[in-house]
């Protein structure tokens, strides 16, 4: 990842003036383009910025010698918005409509990221009921995302009838969502102190008419994608990662459980009311894709199990803290992380007691697992460039925040 | 594993299975799905019901929206009554956070459920709520409000609670 034109344009980077050899993008430089003794020459792909199977607006440069990859760089910042920067001048309780736009795929867990930091500055006591809340919307939210995924993992690898099914259940899922916080995906609903409003009863209609769906509904999933020869065909042992780059890498999320570590923020570092809940953590040791595809699949499993744990044992209480309309943190600075449906979510927050943060770090899992699915592209077919690149599950709104 | 193929008729067999059932989709715009009572879209005056609206132009929305898209312009008269020239509102720069609406002390805006905003000009995204009307006296405080008012969150408890000097002077927005 060459990062450089972050900060410069990318015809300064050149060593020859851009007028005698047109744009030429610094990355390519480094790419030998050359001719063997066999005369081949090697073919420069640009795949993307909008290409259907980068979720987002990703570009990937691909070096091929035939079909195989040799060399591959992704280039990032095309969705770049300054979130970090922008957080600066945001007051506390707002900036939760910035996290939103982070990961746009789980705004949950974006917020939740960024309000428990805020709390741990403030050591703020959060009632029961809104960590419980916190727990319902953040699962419910990780199924929908983890849907997603696995809509868009089943275009990659070339089915297409399963995202329509995928996007049906996560339409339920996001008019739960709307119901309780006002919208579908840009939430601004979790906040320093608490959760903004409590849970609607039509809402908890739907979650148990949601929850008496949706386990054929998994096994349907399971059928249709999972259980189809050549999509088992296409995925196994493919893109292997294994344990030692995964870790060298800080892989986290169902990227590093595929891979063989056991690592979930949600068992070790317990947050809201993880603590009081009963789930497992799927894993498996191969690796590849197809591992990576039953974790998510396995994961999902356990959140339809927390949240019908939530449902049923729901606190009384209050969903909301007694907190200033305009929070002033004293000066201090915390970390804290959710483990968001892509793998460990960080914030790092420090405040200088005015009503603004000085500083806000935002660590995107999505950029780790992009920086080792490029390195473990080379030597892989082009074919499989696509696949391994979604199996990672990479959100480009989370990288170039 | 299974015998090869036994996947791929699976697979067939869910498809013929919802082939059989009705439509999950509506069409629209002939159908339109009910929005949920919080949905937060296009922000809007609350009216009483003699049509008189409630807001007191203490600019309390102004200063919490992330994106400075309110801007209210008044006129304080010698007998410092407050006249509302313009409440100014961006409905494109929106992003229906509903910041504003908690804000609100007096509970005189609230989140539409107006979601179609496609409008034909740029110029017609820049819309006035109110126009050139007296602001509502500081003595219609939420308290004798009527009662149909929606439920308060403690966040708008809080904000009734903090003493004026609690809230900020008017922030210069940082972008310009
Ligand atoms: S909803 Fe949010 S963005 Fe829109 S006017 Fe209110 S505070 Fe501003
Ligand atoms: S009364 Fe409400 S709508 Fe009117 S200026 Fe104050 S906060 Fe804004």
């Amino acid at each position: 990842m060459d990062p450089r034109h972050l900060v410069e344009h990318a015809g300064w980077l050149t060593d020859t003036p851009p007028t005698d050899v047109g744009f030429v993008p610094a990355s390519l430089r480094r790419a030998p383009m050359g001719v063997d003794a066999l005369d081949t020459e090697r073919l420069i792909v640009n795949m993307g910025p909008q290409h259907p199977s980068t979720h987002g607006v990703l570009r990937v440069l691909l070096e091929l010698d035939g079909e195989e990859v040799v060399a591959a760089e992704s280039v990032i910042g095309y969705l770049h918005r300054g979130i970090e920067k922008l957080a600066e001048h945001r007051r506390y309780n707002a900036v939760g409509t910035l996290m939103d736009r982070g990961d746009y795929v789980s705004g949950i867990h974006n917020e939740l990221a960024f309000a428990l930091a805020a709390e741990a500055i403030m050591e703020i006591e959060v009632p029961r009921r809104a960590q419980w809340l916190r727990v319902l919307m953040a699962e419910l939210n990780r199924i929908a995302s983890h849907l997603v995924w696995y809509g868009t993992f089943g275009l990659d690898t070339g089915a297409m009838g399963q995202f329509l099914y995928a996007v049906r259940d996560r339409e339920a899922l996001l008019d739960i969502l709307e119901d309780v916080t006002g919208q579908r995906m840009m939430f601004n609903y979790v906040r320093p102190g608490g959760v903004v409003a409590d849970i609607t009863p039509t809402a908890v209609e739907k979650i148990h008419a949601f929850l008496s769906t949706i386990d054929t509904h998994l096994d349907e999933h399971d059928q249709l994608l999972g259980g189809n020869e050549i999509f088992q065909g296409r995925v196994r042992g493919v893109g292997t990662i294994d344990l030692e780059t995964a870790i060298a890498f800080g892989l986290t999320g169902a990227n590093l459980r595929a891979s063989g570590l056991g690592f979930d923020v949600r068992k070790d570092r317990p947050y809201a009311a993880y603590d009081e809940m009963d789930f497992a953590v799927p894993m498996s040791s191969d690796g590849d894709c197809l591992a990576r595809y039953l974790v998510r699949m396995g994961e999902m499993r356990e959140a339809v199990r927390i949240v019908r744990q939530c449902i049923e044992g729901l606190p009384e209480g209050e969903f909301m803290a007694k907190v200033p309309k305009v929070l002033r943190p004293p000066v201090g600075e915390a970390y804290a992380a959710v483990e968001s449906p892509r793998g460990e979510l960080g914030v790092h927050l420090v405040s200088d007691g005015s009503d603004t943060p000085y500083r806000m770090r935002y660590r995107p899992p999505a950029l780790y697992a992009l920086q080792a699915a490029e390195a473990i592209l080379p030597g892989t077919l082009l074919a499989d460039a696509v696949v391994i690149l979604g199996s990672v599950d990479v959100v480009l709104g989370e990288i170039d925040r | 594993m299974s015998v090869w193929g036994t996947g791929i008729l699976n697979g067939m067999r869910i498809s013929f299975r919802n082939l059989l059932r009705g439509p999950i989709t509506v069409k629209y715009p002939h159908e339109k799905v009910e929005l949920p009572e919080r949905s937060r879209w296009a922000v809007e005056i609350v009216r009483d019901e003699d049509g008189s609206h409630r807001c007191t132009a203490c600019l309390a929305c102004e200063r919490a929206c992330p994106d400075y898209i309110i801007r209210i312009d008044v006129t304080t008269g010698e007998d410092r009554s407050k006249h509302i020239d313009r409440w100014g509102y961006q409905i494109g720069a929106c992003m229906m956070c509903g910041l504003c609406v908690e804000a609100c002390p007096f509970d005189a805006i609230r989140m539409g459920h107006d979601y179609e905003l496609a409008r034909f000009r740029p110029e017609e995204l820049d819309v006035a709520l109110l126009t050139d009307t007296p602001a509502a006296g500081p003595k219609r405080k939420a308290a004798d409000t009527p009662a149909d008012r929606p439920e308060r969150t403690p966040v708008q408890e809080a904000a009734q609670a903090a003493p004026e000097s609690e809230q900020d002077a008017p922030r210069e927005p940082e972008h310009d």
